[in-house]
């Protein structure tokens, strides 16, 4: 029983809030410098901008609570993108025929990377680049070159607002939110942290493993294809090569979440927020005219400082349960 | 029952670098039945010249996996190291003698930034090494303004296409590396420390190992290694780019990992990170001669990176 003790100190600790927090700060700095940031349409810009990240990083959190790693995103996200790109027009199958084509990929991707790790005891981290690569080649062999044309419901519906008080992003990232918050407490939630917090006590406890190594996979690509689904309506086009950059900036949102990268520990709401920091600070500082180029080191810095500070409030807060976890 | 065999008769984890090297074998075969033309030999030097940036980029990457950590700044440092040495050079020969130990130095003053940051401040080795990636990709931006350099000190150039006794200079280069980070990892007390505090970070901190100092020098190394892949690099293609680096990372982790290491630490032999780099440039070697799509080549280039780990994974191995 002394696990669930684990769990339910897990389930309280987390970056979330330090991470909300810092958010809004350069939210408020940007707003200061761009007060058009705080008009429903400036609000419904900065969401469309994090949406993809947001929803990416919720499908990796899911995989880093289960204590392993997955690369595979980026591949998901650009097979997902060409399939809206070349099957969502007016001859195809129509904005829900290919979001359930979409969802069904990312199902699959997710279940093969489950497979490969959860029965085959593949180290995650290589596996997930095996199918990370050929998951790109999929999407360079449906759609060789940049070009498409997503369906304009998709386009103009999921990034505009709710007459004109309620942005869709917003509605689409408190919908996810509201399902973690649900599924976090189930016993499927709970057999994620605890398989990340100690495999081997998890075992002892009567979780499955393997269901649970493979399920965590599954969610995630799910997450990836409908974040796939999001990059194509914000775009409007397909690509083929999604930047490997957004892979690496699923990772810093979700460790920026407070989201520990050995597995058991944080959630997704910080990842959520720390998606928001990573876009909110490229808006920052393009308002305070920082040059473009040096986004970059700021990007690095903001990362360390996040990690820096979270050590140091979970330090200052946590020690004794620290110990405990332990 | 081979693979039992040699377990029983060879060191601990001297199985899966030899599994290794007889699928490259098995490629190497591939590609003369392919394209029966060509002369063995010419495509073995050709694999080998190419293979030299991966192989020792991984060294570094297979000392930080070692410790259970990773690093993810290998492709900038590697971008970086290139650019330096060819602006600081400026298609000169006589300042190479300074430019180089200048280029190195600063790799692997970003490698110890990132050690530093990992056994001092608590950074997880993902995240340090991959901000100061980024850091430092911007600062290189902002001094280069993104601008391909000049080309390249010509003795540079002649050292990537150079033969001394009839073999190509990369291969021997190659040669001596390989032993060298062998000698390394596994030859030296070191080397053996390092086993120790990536497979039981506690006990090997209840035992007074120097941890810190010794994490710092992994990342150091791992700098000074991708700095080297780089200055190499950009004489092998006579020029540099910033982001030139970028499609080694990847490859460095694969290598590792195919080589037989543990992702969170303490196990794996150099042989196994050499293995696993030769493996992934003959692949690529192979999927270039097959004159695919582009798509055709990295949906074979997964599925073999898969089965690969697939056939090294002994059946029914319990993992927790």
């Amino acid at each position: 029983m002394k696990i669930t003790v684990k769990i339910r100190r897990a389930l309280a600790g987390g970056g979330a809030p330090f991470a909300t927090v810092v958010c809004l700060l350069m939210y408020a700095i940007y707003a200061v410098r761009a007060p058009s940031a705080l008009s429903i349409f400036g609000i419904t810009n900065v969401l469309n901008d994090a949406i993809v990240l947001a929803i990416g990083s919720v499908g990796l959190t899911v995989v880093v609570l289960a204590g392993e790693f997955d690369l595979s995103g980026v591949g998901v996200i650009a097979i997902a993108n060409v399939l809206v790109a070349t099957t969502s027009g007016a001859t195809g199958l129509g904005a829900v025929g290919s979001l359930a084509l979409v969802l069904a990929i990312g199902l699959l991707v997710g279940t093969i990377n489950g497979v490969l790790v959860a029965l085959f005891h593949l180290q995650s981290l290589a596996a997930t680049i095996g199918t990370m690569i050929a998951c790109e080649g999929v999407a360079l062999l449906i759609l060789p070159a940049p070009g498409g044309e997503v369906a304009d419901n998709i386009a103009t519906g999921l990034t505009g607002d709710v007459a004109g008080v309620m942005p869709v992003a917003l509605l689409i990232l408190g919908g996810f939110a509201a399902a973690w918050f649900l599924f976090k407490r189930t016993s499927l939630g709970v057999a994620i942290y605890a398989t990340g917090a100690d495999a081997q006590a998890a075992r002892l406890s009567g979780i499955n493993l393997r269901r649970t190594r493979l399920v965590a996979f599954m969610l995630a690509g799910l997450c990836y294809a409908f974040a796939g689904y999001m990059l194509s309506a914000e775009t409007g086009t397909g690509d083929p090569r999604v930047s490997s950059a957004l892979l690496l900036f699923m990772y810093a949102a979700v460790a920026i979440g407070g989201t520990s990268l050995s597995g058991g520990k944080g959630g997704v709401f910080g990842s959520l927020a720390g998606a928001g920091i990573l876009t909110v600070l490229q808006k920052m500082l393009f308002a305070l005219g920082v040059a473009e180029f040096y986004t970059n080191i700021f990007n690095g810095i903001v990362m360390i400082c996040a990690l820096l500070f979270g050590n140091l409030a979970s330090l200052l807060v946590g020690s004794v349960r620290r110990q405990v976890a332990k | 029952m081979t693979a039992i065999s040699l377990h029983h008769r060879l060191p601990e984890g001297w199985g899966v670098p030899l599994v290794v090297f007889a699928c490259t074998a098995f490629l190497v075969v591939v590609i003369k039945l392919i394209s029966p033309g060509s002369a063995l030999a010419q495509q073995i030097e050709a694999i080998l010249v190419t293979a030299i940036f991966l192989v020792i980029a991984s060294m570094g990457q297979g000392l930080a996996i070692l410790l259970g950590g990773i690093d993810l700044s290998i492709g900038v440092v590697m971008g970086l190291a290139g650019m330096m040495i060819s602006g600081l050079t400026n298609g000169a020969d006589a300042a190479l003698g300074w430019a180089v130990p200048a280029t190195l130095a600063s790799c692997a003053g970003i490698g110890v930034f990132n050690g530093l940051g990992i056994a001092l401040a608590g950074i997880p080795p993902f995240i340090m090494t991959l901000a100061s990636g980024s850091i430092f990709f911007g600062i290189g931006l902002g001094f280069t303004a993104g601008a391909a350099q000049r080309p390249v000190a010509p003795v540079l150039q002649k050292l990537m296409s150079g033969h001394v006794f009839g073999l190509p200079l990369p291969v021997l280069l190659l040669a001596v590396f390989a032993v060298a980070a062998m000698a390394f990892q596994n030859g030296s007390v070191e080397g053996r420390r390092l086993y120790a505090i990536g497979s039981n970070p506690k006990a090997a901190k209840i035992v007074g190992l120097p941890i810190r100092p010794l994490t710092v020098a992994v990342y150091g190394v791992s700098g000074l290694c991708a700095g080297i892949a780089g200055v190499l690099l950009a004489g092998y293609a006579s020029a540099a780019t910033l982001d030139m680096g970028d499609p080694f990372l990847m490859p460095t982790i694969a290598a590792v990992v195919i080589g037989g290491a543990r992702v969170t630490g303490g196990r794996g032999l150099y042989l196994g990170t050499f293995a696993g780099a030769l493996f992934l440039s003959v692949l690529e070697t192979i999927i270039t001669v097959l004159s695919l799509s582009q798509g055709l080549r990295d949906i074979i280039e997964g599925t073999i990176i898969v089965m690969a780990l697939l056939l090294q994974t002994a059946p029914g191995k319990r993992r927790f």
